[in-house]
């Protein structure tokens, strides 16, 4: 079922993701101990193949912490770093958290390796963005909207995303894809995040917005 | 005017197959997760193709020709014999369907691409020789039509089938 909205119900979809996104933003910036920018949200209607374009190509390496998003709505939400930049966050996100000395701070020659440590905060800032956005979208649908446990993969862009979009596109041949940009101080960390709903558990979403019949 | 032979990258995006019998040409599938590319090559007549499948079974689509391995296959087959393969004949080789993710009891869509694309082809008294199938490792892959040398890229390494 393809749900048809009106320019106005757009507007208030895209209104509340840019809102959740910010959200997201903020929650990593704090996480981070640093202002952290969110470019306003671009949300489409689009095909996987668009999706894969978003996301800088197929073939690119990307960093990837993936969430499943369950609950009243159901869909897939990722982060998306390059390999330089998801090292340099990791690092911003364990000074916090260590002390100096303590801190794994040699750059290591290999760009796709990354201690458990690493890992691990990286995980975790995947779980505090996407739940702030799923929080912000939890308090339209009163009800709550969850995130799985947080997997991190290292890998080529199209390969993490092809399994969360053939999840989607079975039935419907485009998806709706929420997507923005985080950098935080002088670009030296950028990072994507995209928020895929299932388009099943969309209309429940619509509803409760609202932008359905206006 | 100069005519240049450079050899050329033929790309089968997503849901895409591509087809060539210009030697030179590189066909070329990027970043397979989950999905599978069937990559076929005529020793004789020389003519190659790259599939790059979504998933089992779905209704014919114009616009990703082979998104379904049930309905996309036919018409990537009929394709490649139009252009001058003879399939019963012909070299088939597999690579994708790997499991990247397994959060929330994983999607399990690779394997049954695997078992779906296996299954269709011997219908169709065809079968599978080498594969890079399954798995958890993204993959690139390229068929060299000149040849038919098949190279399946990971991050970690590049191996030919």
């Amino acid at each position: 079922m393809t749900l048809t909205l009106s320019e106005a119900g757009q507007n208030v979809v895209a209104g509340t993701f840019g809102r959740a996104m910010k959200h997201a933003g903020e929650a990593l910036g704090s996480m981070c101990g640093q202002v952290i920018e969110v470019q306003t949200p671009q949300l489409k209607r689009c095909s996987a193949a668009d999706v894969l374009t978003m996301a800088g190509g197929a073939e690119s390496i990307v960093l990837a912490v993936y969430l499943g998003i369950t609950g009243s709505l159901q869909g897939h939400a990722l982060l998306l770093f390059s390999p330089a930049d998801a090292h340099r966050l990791a690092q911003i996100l364990l000074a916090g958290l260590l002390g100096p000395g303590e801190l794994p701070m040699e750059e290591t020659a290999d760009v796709l390796a990354y201690d458990e440590l690493e890992l691990s905060a990286l995980q975790e800032a995947g779980n505090v963005t996407i739940s702030a956005f799923l929080n912000e979208l939890g308090m339209h649908l009163h009800e709550p909207v969850q995130p799985t446990p947080p997997q991190v993969v290292i890998e080529m862009a199209g390969a993490v995303l092809d399994a969360v979009l053939l999840d989607l596109v079975g039935e419907a041949d485009q998806v709706l894809a929420a997507k923005t940009t985080f950098s935080e101080g002088g670009r030296a960390i950028d990072g994507t995040m995209f928020v895929l709903p299932r388009a099943d558990s969309l209309r429940v979403l619509l509803d409760a917005l609202g932008a359905i019949g206006i | 005017m100069t005519l240049t032979e450079s050899p050329s990258l033929l790309v089968a995006g997503i849901g895409e197959m591509v087809l060539s019998s210009t030697p030179g040409d590189h066909l070329v599938a990027y970043g397979l997760g989950s999905c599978i590319a069937l990559a076929i090559w005529d020793p004789r007549t020389h003519v190659g193709g790259l599939a790059h499948f979504m998933l089992p079974a779905g209704p014919a689509n114009d616009a990703s020709p082979v998104k379904f391995i049930d309905t996309g296959l036919d018409t990537y087959f009929k394709a490649l014999e139009a252009k001058g393969a003879f399939l019963n004949r012909s070299v088939l080789k597999a690579a994708g369907g790997a499991a990247m993710l397994t959060v929330g009891g994983g999607l399990a869509i690779g394997k049954r691409n695997e078992e779906s694309l296996r299954a269709a082809l011997t219908v169709r008294g065809l079968t599978l020789g080498a594969t890079a199938i399954g798995g958890t490792a993204g993959r690139t892959v390229q068929l060299e039509v000149a040849d038919g040398r098949f190279l399946i890229k990971s991050l970690s390494s590049i191996t030919e089938l």
